[in-house]
């Protein structure tokens, strides 16, 4: 993924507390069920998303697209099979009340939260850094740090490998079988060497880690040091102060009334 | 010695869960292409989830790998971009740690089938206590939540539980678990 | 003067093989000498490399014991596989891990890495590794063995991928570096190594010292061992050209080409890799390409193969490549990596993939799979997995597995590379052969003796472009034209 971007404050933060940070916030997500609370902090967040990630505008709304699958898919099965009294329409099964459609709208405005902060939290942070950082700040051992790096640099060449394997069975003729039984062969023949080469390739590459003196001593330096700054306090400030005036917000003036 | 996991075994473990996540990724296209039709026929396949953590318990046979597996997979797929993001990583935690207990139920000393199932289980009940928060389900109507669970619990059987063990099974027959399994005391002893 | 690395009555032997690997062996390295291990393919080098770094048992479990065995505390090693020994995402990072292995302060490091990347040649930054070719990598893995300042090094075949001048390069480079280390050193090509080094061991099949001493000594008194076990000693190609002599004829001139190219060019990501002016390639001839590590020879391999993204003129036996179905049917294919091709399970199934993909019945499979396995000697492997297998014996193994079923074109990506000399001559003489019948050998390789002795055309690739074609054939069609490049 060799997209380019432009750094912004977000991009600054120290990585380990941008993820409590987004912890913290799903865990209180999912106490709230204030429909007009969520929809505020959910706006608060997609603010971040769309103007503070350094993407351009484009890539930001294609990369919407699936929010609004998410918002749909979550809630429509709560709107149209929850319990409730107050009913608004029925057909068959399908009973729409005001209760599971405010419920399904709750839902699906916590899933669409949950996604946009995981989203903006990926797009504003390197794997590499996380990793660096929640060694230094969370005492993550070494050696799970520098397995999860060498299993994400991993991740291209997996796809790689897969487009390889597939070029290799053309190149063995593999590629003549049709219809289902060859789908589940072919299922076989992909999964079968794709996962045992990455076994036998993270065993060699974990044997040459070692062959570099890697050991899970914690008194390493390293390349990349992270702490705290200014900007880290503004980024808590900044969901406390959406907490508490979404929730205020949401008292004075809902948007929807139940 | 005993005592914990070495670098070989955390790292094949996560790539495998990474493998996994990527296969998770592809699979949720699916999942929620049927699951607007609300009849819950997505819970079918729901199972498919719970997959790295048997898998790579069953490879490598050690405490402590199917709760890394489900965490790393988790990561794996919130750094792809997955818009699933946090949510998966949550729920990889509590899948993990409940397939954890159970292979833990059996000392890490069993590794048939019925273990598989029962591992699975376990996962697919922390994923449904996770939506009872999360998602509200309890407001489902009775016979519609029935349907979910019936469908969910059918589907991790099959996926983490059956094709978890088959998988691994096959992947025996390549000779690739011995990498990672201690060497026996007979092999030794032919040194003679 | 106690050594420095040793290790005394060395039993070991692979889960599930018939028979040990060591038997009693015993070798000592004194601090500050240079040796190299000769022996061949498969015979147990990589191995033994292995357990006298210790890396054998410490971090790979195989059943063994010694009597004694003296690992050194401060050690690099050079791997084979050139792909799975980084564990960052970028050149810098990795280079950054072994500082930080190491407690190098951070504010040093910055520096330390840029020199390390001048010392190895690379002219690198803050660069993703992937995009590296298969030389760059290699020349990455001794910056970071470097960088581990070592008294031991250990270098299995550290220049098997890399071009003639890298090759010189490296090993002035580890010559400089190495002078006042221990460096055990595993390596076939051995013209540039020799001069480096003072002693030699050598080892047979069966994994036994045959000779161990002074390298002048081992060289004129061991030359009929060398010969008869296919290793390589200076000489060899002059003594096998005398007895095998190719023709390099080229007498199917006739009909329409069977590759045609024009204005030609091969993508990755979106950004063009490697173009072609025009080229034409006919039956029955021997095209050797050649080039700089990351010129683009694999990736011109991959554009006919039709593995990337091209645009521009493609006809292959006068049909342009889009309308053909399989491109397969009539070119095959044998990657760089070995290891990227491996589908099945067994060396005897791998062999025997495309056979049974076709159809054919069991008899000729076993009768064709046999005949391919002595011929690559690797009938004692046959129910290995291909991963288990030497480096060499993999490269047997693609190199066999791709050429089962008789294709029009053979295209191979450095097929001689970590070969020892009985095994490449085995390899070339079957090519040969292939071509005598009209077949067509596309070959990138790094070995001067090929395109001086088999090639019966030369491609040079340069950044991207195949800037000369000459045409060495000694009889029959001749079309000698060098082709300006677009740079
Ligand atoms: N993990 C393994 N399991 C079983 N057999 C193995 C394994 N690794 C290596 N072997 C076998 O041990 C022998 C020695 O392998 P090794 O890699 O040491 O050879 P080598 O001398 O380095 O050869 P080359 O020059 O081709 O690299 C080979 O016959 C190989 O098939
Ligand atoms: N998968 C890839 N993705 C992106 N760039 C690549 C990829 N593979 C190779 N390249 C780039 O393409 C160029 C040509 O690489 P290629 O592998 O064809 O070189 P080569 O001539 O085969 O070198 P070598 O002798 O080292 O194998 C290099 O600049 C390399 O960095
Ligand atoms: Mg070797
Ligand atoms: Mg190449």
């Amino acid at each position: 993924m060799n997209v380019s971007y432009a750094e912004t404050w977000l991009h600054g933060i120290n990585p380990s507390l941008k993820l409590g940070v987004l912890i913290v916030l799903c865990i209180v997500a999912l106490f709230i069920h204030d429909l007009n609370y969520m929809m505020n902090i959910t706006i608060g967040v997609l603010l971040l998303f769309l103007f503070f990630t350094g993407h351009s505008i484009k890539r930001i709304l294609l990369l919407s697209i699936p929010f609004c699958f998410i918002f749909i898919s979550t809630s429509s099965a709560m709107i149209l099979f929850g319990q409730g009294e107050k009913l608004w329409f029925e057909w068959g099964l399908i009973s729409i009340t005001e209760e599971s459609f405010m419920r399904g709208l709750l839902v699906g405005f916590r899933a669409l939260f949950f996604a946009v902060l995981g989203l903006t939290f990926s797009l504003t942070t390197r794997p590499v850094n996380l990793f660096y950082s929640l060694m230094q700040q969370v005492r993550l051992k070494p050696k799970y740090a520098y397995s999860f790096m060498a299993a994400l640099r991993l991740i291209p060449i997996m796809m790689e490998e897969f487009q390889t394997i597939r070029n290799a069975m053309k190149v063995r003729g593999f590629e003549r079988g049709k219809g289902i039984k060859s789908v589940y062969f072919k299922m076989k023949a992909y999964s079968v060497p794709l996962l045992s080469g990455s076994i036998r390739r993270a065993h060699r590459i974990a044997v040459a880690m070692e062959a570099k003196r890697f050991t899970d001593s914690r008194d390493r330096t390293y390349y990349y040091e992270f702490g705290f700054s200014k900007k880290d306090h503004g980024f808590i400030l900044y969901f406390i102060i959406l907490l508490l005036a979404g929730f205020y917000l949401s008292i004075q003036f809902p948007l929807v009334s139940i | 010695m005993k005592k914990g996991l070495k670098l070989t075994d955390i790292l094949v473990t996560i790539v495998i869960a990474v493998a996994f996540g990527i296969v998770y990724i592809l699979w949720g296209s699916i999942y929620y292409s049927v699951k607007p039709l609300g009849l819950h026929l997505d819970q079918l396949i729901y199972g498919m989830w719970f997959i790295a953590g048997p898998v790579a318990f069953f490879i490598l046979r050690k405490p402590g790998v199917a709760l890394l597996a489900e965490i790393a997979a988790a990561s794996g797929e919130f750094f792809l971009g997955s818009p699933w993001g946090l949510t998966v990583l949550l729920y990889g935690v509590v899948q993990g740690l409940f397939a954890e207990l159970v292979f833990m139920g059996f000392k890490y000393k069993k590794f048939n089938m019925p273990v598989a199932v029962l591992a699975a289980m376990a996962s697919c009940l922390a994923s449904v206590i996770m939506d009872f928060a999360y998602g509200e389900i309890g407001a489902l109507s009775t016979w519609n939540l029935s349907l979910f669970m019936i469908a969910r619990f059918v589907g991790s059987i099959f996926f983490a539980g059956v094709t978890a063990y088959y998988l691994v099974k096959v992947l025996e027959a390549t000779g690739v678990t011995n990498l990672v399994r201690p060497v026996s005391n007979k092999d030794y002893a032919e040194l003679d | 003067m106690e050594p420095i690395v040793s290790v005394e009555k060395l039993r070991m032997k692979f889960p599930g093989d018939e028979s040990l690997i060591f038997k009693d062996l015993s070798l000592s390295f004194d601090q500050g000498e240079k040796v190299l291990l000769l022996g061949p393919s498969g015979c147990g080098k990589s191995t033994l490399l292995q357990v006298l770094s210790g890396l054998i048992p410490n971090s790979i479990e195989v059943p063994m014991k010694a009597e004694k065995l003296k690992c050194p505390s401060s050690w690099g090693y050079v791997f084979q596989d050139p792909d799975s020994q980084f564990c960052m995402p970028f050149a810098d990072e990795e280079i950054a891990f072994v500082l930080e292995n190491l407690s190098v302060p951070k504010e040093e490091m910055k520096e330390k890495i840029q020199n390390h990347f001048r010392k190895v040649g690379l002219n690198l930054d803050h660069t993703s590794i992937d995009t590296l070719s298969g030389g760059m990598k290699q020349r990455l893995a001794i910056a970071s063995v470097l960088a581990l300042e070592p008294e031991v090094i250990f270098l299995d075949e550290p220049t098997a991928m890399l071009d003639p001048e890298g090759t010189k390069e490296i090993w002035d480079l580890l010559k400089e570096v190495g002078k006042d280390k221990t460096v055990i050193i595993v390596e076939h090509k051995i013209d540039h190594v020799l001069e480096f080094i003072e002693r030699i061991v050598l080892l047979n099949d069966d994994g036994q010292i045959i000779a161990d001493g002074p390298r002048d000594t081992i060289l004129s008194l061991y030359k009929n061992e060398m010969r008869e076990h296919g290793i390589w000693f200076p000489g060899v190609w002059d003594e096998y050209i005398q007895k095998y002599a190719p023709t390099r004829e080229h007498q199917f001139t006739d009909g329409l080409p069977l590759l045609d190219v024009q204005g030609f060019s091969g993508f990755r990501n979106k950004e063009e890799k490697i173009h072609v002016e025009e080229l034409k390639v006919h039956s029955g001839e021997w095209i050797v390409i050649r080039g700089e590590n990351g010129a683009g020879k694999s990736t011109l391999l991959h554009a006919l193969m039709q593995f990337i993204k091209t645009k521009g003129t493609y006809e292959l036996l006068g049909t342009p490549i889009k309308i053909v179905k399989n491109p397969t049917d009539h070119m095959t294919f044998v990657f760089q990596n070995p290891e990227f091709q491996f589908v099945a399970n067994t060396v005897y199934e791998e062999i025997a993939y495309s056979l049974r993909i076709d159809k054919r019945p069991q008899q000729e499979i076993d009768e064709r799979v046999r005949s391919l396995l002595k011929v690559f000697r690797l009938e004692a492997h046959r129910d290995k997995h291909p991963f288990q297998l030497s480096m060499g014996q993999k490269r047997r193994l693609s190199v066999a597995a791709s050429i089962v079923i008789d294709k029009k074109i053979i295209l191979l990506d450095e097929p001689t590379f970590g070969q020892d000399s009985k095994n490449t001559f085995a390899l070339l003489e079957w090519f040969e052969e292939y071509r005598r019948r009209g077949i067509t050998v596309i070959m990138v390789t790094h070995d001067e003796h090929i395109s001086k002795n088999f090639a019966t055309r030369i491609w040079t690739v340069k950044d991207g472009n195949v800037i000369s074609d000459e045409n060495i054939a000694q009889a029959g069609f001749v079309e000698t034209k060098v082709k300006r490049s677009v740079m």
